[in-house]
């Protein structure tokens, strides 16, 4: 093995324990020594998704345990109530992009480390980018974003080529809580196959902001949902713009006292309209930690590897459960199985949208819809979507017969879903 | 001066200030009050090993008033290996705390860093008061009675393991993911007088379709009293029947306030009283001794207590009122009688609190109020003191794995040497236990590990509870959530986490 010159004498002293001997639940196929040091250090390549909370530790833990080819995506610049716990970003950093400055960061920190930073989407990469990769490590906060990495590397996977299966390690956090898990695509269950166990993000009925509120969020809601678009017309909202925020805030806080309602604040304005959730660094530190020992251990096979979930509650003590998620026959992306869904045959096509809008194991958002002959609604071009209009107010009983395959798409996912409708 | 200028001014005066901006993520989790308690602990940790910064920076961060790095070593070439806070080759041979102490402070401004590159021997014999000036303090195997409060961290490979000992922990500001009580079945004179009075038959349809459920609750359990010499609905038979009648309330099918009424329709027939968790803290002996040098906890506890003896024996109400169906007006008039009740209860209980003199008032009364607020400590864990060798024997039975990680991991520190057999650590941790009980099962698989890499800090495992003690140590300083109260144990191999 060729010892890179940054390598000083000593530098993997303690890593190097866990490499050169096997543990008593090491795989027997773990080729202890040079070989899988050569691996980790020379040969493989890894991916991560984000460099923000989670971004920040997962690059710091890769770097010091030997990744030295590492690659990092993130869309955002660095805004200051990120200081609190994304730790490869100072003061002067803010408005730079984060992959960017923590690719930077890190390559000075971690003589020897090769940190390559994309300032831009996942979905601006196409399938021979990720095919490069030997692993990818998900720091994300965004559910879509998620859907959209789960089933891409579920769709990459070619039975015929061993190494177009990349293992993909997600990780998540809420306040004092976070979870970390492994999925081997079409091996393992995926993201999709676990789109119910997401809380259900809180919606305020449209009637009751318009008509009775009594909250400071329904407030908030007028303002940001009604109020905006009447007052500022196609202005977009940027949610990061303290003056946006400030006439949000400024138009709620004078409807809360018009109907006597307490709490609307600045910091409640910008929680909602943001869906902000609560960060902190050492639950960041906890996640990244598990996210990158799993990458370690997939890397070397040094050690068995997280099967296939692992939740962490720190509130009350510190509460774990480790367990195996299970495949979804029927999961959109990697099942391979219709989805059965029993409806009654008075709703219509437009309420079957709502439905899979809604639908905790589905939630696609602006679904199109067509059977294998034709095409229920779809969402674009505007000339389809004009002619495929008038179908919203049908029933579906009269486009669809008892048994029949109703394919779903949405622009926002790689992938779509198949229904057996079948009526009560 | 016209109305957008003055609303202008409004909006710039709401805007938070910079310092709220960066504190944003986590002053929504423990508040300004948390964030004071964080910003004047003193922290110490002794060492500047790889689990030892990663415990501070995930306390550096979130704005810790001071940390103090004691560490005599210089920077060895495997340290700068293994530690982010120090600078690879160009670090070894300085002085371990200063770097650290250096790269760490350079996370926030606000934080101070001190190193001290004394021995801890040096330190123990010289200054035995050194000590006293710290919240919190930080070692990696090493325990002693004299400090308030320790972390003591061990690791060796992917197993590692942790415990606090401290004196006593109380929760005033709690943060119960309970609801708390809407106390239906024990309405307040003027939440059963409002409720009593609607007129709900010649009520306009609209008002009827928008009376809160709490309100449709009080009433229609007033009347089922008034018909069952003051009962509540109490056999499965009744609570049907009560259910039935606050259905046939509605003048519409489709008023989904009586819906939600009867869903919530348990709330009548299930007594608000004092939690369990919160009586068995009125038997605590500090209560009975209580004196104007114990604690503010004990003064808010005893008054908690005093509040409770009167009817309706229960917790101060609660000023919260959850979403319902309802219209504006009606929610807002319930919202009122909760908040003018809740402030009666507060007044009820504020006097009565001695707390002690020297407390500035300002400090006692917002003390008050927020035990009032979250229905005071929920929390009196303590560190239990140690007959060890039963509880490690009791342990084994109990979580097998998690106990056999912790034996492993004890009998490596117990040998104290830098290449330890199986065969040694086997019989170290034979003597841990009580004679005749037998190591658990799982412990060959642990023990492996540990000879396998005895010595072994890797980034990951010193990351990994380098987040979990920084949460406890939050937990110890902000006095908001509940921190362990044993050994937690660690096993990076199959990822889990368990309690001995």
């Amino acid at each position: 093995m060729a010892e890179s010159t940054t390598d000083w004498q000593d530098r993997y002293y303690d890593i190097d324990q866990v490499l050169n001997t096997p543990g008593p639940r090491t795989d027997p196929a773990f080729l202890a020594g040079d070989g899988v040091k050569d691996f980790l250090r020379n040969q493989a390549k890894i991916l991560v998704i984000g460099a923000g909370g989670l971004g920040c530790e997962i690059l710091a833990n890769l770097a010091l345990t030997g990744f030295k080819d590492i690659h990092v995506i993130d869309m955002d610049t660095i805004d200051i109530s990120n200081l609190n716990r994304q730790f490869l970003f100072r003061q002067k950093d803010v408005g730079q992009p984060k992959a960017t400055v923590a690719a930077e960061f890190i390559m000075k920190r971690v003589p020897g480390v090769k940190v390559t930073p994309y300032f831009g989407k996942i979905q601006d990469k196409d399938d021979d980018y990720y095919l490069q990769f030997n692993l990818v490590i998900c720091g994300l906060d965004s559910v879509e974003a998620r859907r959209w990495m789960s089933a891409t590397l579920v769709n990459l996977v070619d039975p015929e080529n061993p190494e177009s299966l990349k293992p993909l390690i997600d990780g998540g956090t809420e306040g004092f809580k976070g979870q970390a898990r492994v999925i081997l695509p079409t091996i393992t269950s995926c993201y999709e196959c676990s789109l119910d166990m997401l809380n259900k993000p809180t919606a305020f009925p449209i009637c009751t902001i318009a008509n009775t509120p009594r909250l400071p969020e329904h407030c908030i809601e007028w303002a940001s949902v009604l109020e905006w678009p009447r007052v500022q017309g196609d202005k977009k909202m940027d949610t990061d713009d303290p003056e946006h925020i400030g006439w949000l805030y400024t138009v709620a806080a004078a409807r809360a006292k018009e109907f006597k309602i307490e709490g609307v604040t600045w910091s409640l304005t910008q929680g909602v309209v943001k869906n902000i959730i609560p960060a902190i660094a050492s639950t960041n530190a906890i996640i990244a930690a598990s996210c990158c020992n799993e990458a370690f251990k997939i890397a070397t096979s040094s050690a068995a590897y997280l099967n296939n979930y692992f939740m962490l509650i720190g509130t009350e003590g510190v509460y774990s459960y480790t367990f195996e998620h299970e495949k979804r026959d029927d999961c959109p992306v990697c099942g391979g199985e219709a989805l059965d869904l029993p409806i009654s045959s008075e709703l219509t096509v437009e309420q079957l949208i709502e439905l899979l809008v809604e639908k905790q194991d589905v939630q696609i958002k602006k679904p199109s819809l067509s059977t294998p002959t034709s095409q229920i609604y779809l969402q674009a071009p505007p000339q389809l979507e004009e002619a495929t209009r008038p179908n919203l107010a049908k029933k579906v009983i009269e486009l669809v017969p008892e048994g029949g395959e109703v394919t779903v798409t949405s622009s926002s996912l790689p992938f779509s879903l198949s229904l057996r409708i079948s009526y009560k | 001066m016209s109305t957008s200028e003055a609303i202008d001014i409004t909006t710039a005066l709401a805007q938070p200030d910079s310092k709220t901006r960066r504190y944003d993520r986590q002053l929504r989790l423990w508040a300004a009050s948390g964030q004071s308690a964080l910003e004047n602990s003193r922290l110490l940790v002794i060492s500047g090993s790889a689990t030892s910064t990663s415990v501070l920076k995930n306390l550096v961060l979130p704005g810790i008033g001071h940390f103090t790095i004691l560490d005599p070593a210089t920077v060895s070439p495997r340290d700068a290996g293994n530690n982010f806070f120090l600078e690879g080759e160009s670090s070894i041979g300085k002085s371990r705390a200063q770097e650290a102490v250096r790269l760490l402070a350079e996370l926030n401004d606000g934080v101070e860093g001190r190193a001290d590159t004394s021995s801890l021997q040096h330190i123990l014999d010289t200054d035995p008061a050194y000590f006293a000036s710290y919240t919190l303090a930080l070692d990696l195997l090493w325990a002693d009675e004299t400090l308030p409060t320790l972390v003591v961290v061990n690791s060796a490979g992917f197993l590692g393991e942790f415990f606090i000992q401290f004196h006593e922990h109380t929760i005033i500001d709690s943060h119960s993911e309970t609801a708390p009580s809407l106390r239906i079945d024990k309405a307040f004179p003027a939440l059963l007088d409002y409720a009593t009075s609607l007129d709900f038959a010649s009520m306009d349809p609209t008002d009827h379709t928008h009376v809160p459920y709490v309100v449709i609750l009080v009433r229609a359990l007033a009347d089922w009293k008034a018909a069952h010499d003051g009962a509540p609905p109490h056999t499965p038979a009744d609570k049907k029947l009560f259910k039935e009648r606050v259905q046939a309330m509605k003048i519409k099918f489709d008023e989904e306030n009586f819906d939600e009424a009867e869903a919530q329709a348990y709330r009548c027939w299930t007594e608000t009283r004092v939690p369990p968790d919160i009586a068995a803290l009125f038997d605590d002996p500090q209560l009975r001794a209580l004196s104007p040098a114990s604690p503010p906890f004990f003064h808010l506890l005893d008054a908690l207590r005093q509040f409770t003896l009167a009817p309706p024996h229960t917790l101060p109400l609660s000023s919260t009122l959850p979403d319902m169906k309802a219209n504006t007006t009606s929610y807002i008039h319930l919202q009122k009688l909760y908040k003018a009740r809740a402030e009666e209860d507060k007044a009820a209980f504020g006097p009565s609190s001695r707390c002690p003199s020297t407390t500035p008032s300002s400090t006692r009364s917002s003390r008050t109020r927020t035990g009032s607020r979250s229905c005071a400590g929920r929390n009196g864990a303590r560190s239990t003191p140690t007959p060890r060798r039963w509880v490690r024997a009791a342990a084994a039975a109990s979580s097998p794995k998690a106990t056999a990680t912790h034996l492993a991991l004890s009998a490596l520190a117990a040998l104290a040497t830098p290449h330890p057999t199986v065969a040694a650590l086997t019989a170290a941790a034979q003597a841990l236990l009580p004679p005749g009980v037998a190591l658990p099962d799982e412990f060959a698989d642990a023990v492996g590990e540990i000879a396998r890499a005895p010595t072994a800090d890797l980034p990951n495992t010193a990351a990994f509870l380098g987040g979990l003690v920084a949460q406890e140590a939050i937990k110890m300083i902000t006095k908001q959530y509940v921190p362990i109260d044993s050994y937690c144990v660690v096993d990076l191999v199959e990822t889990w986490t368990g309690i001995v």
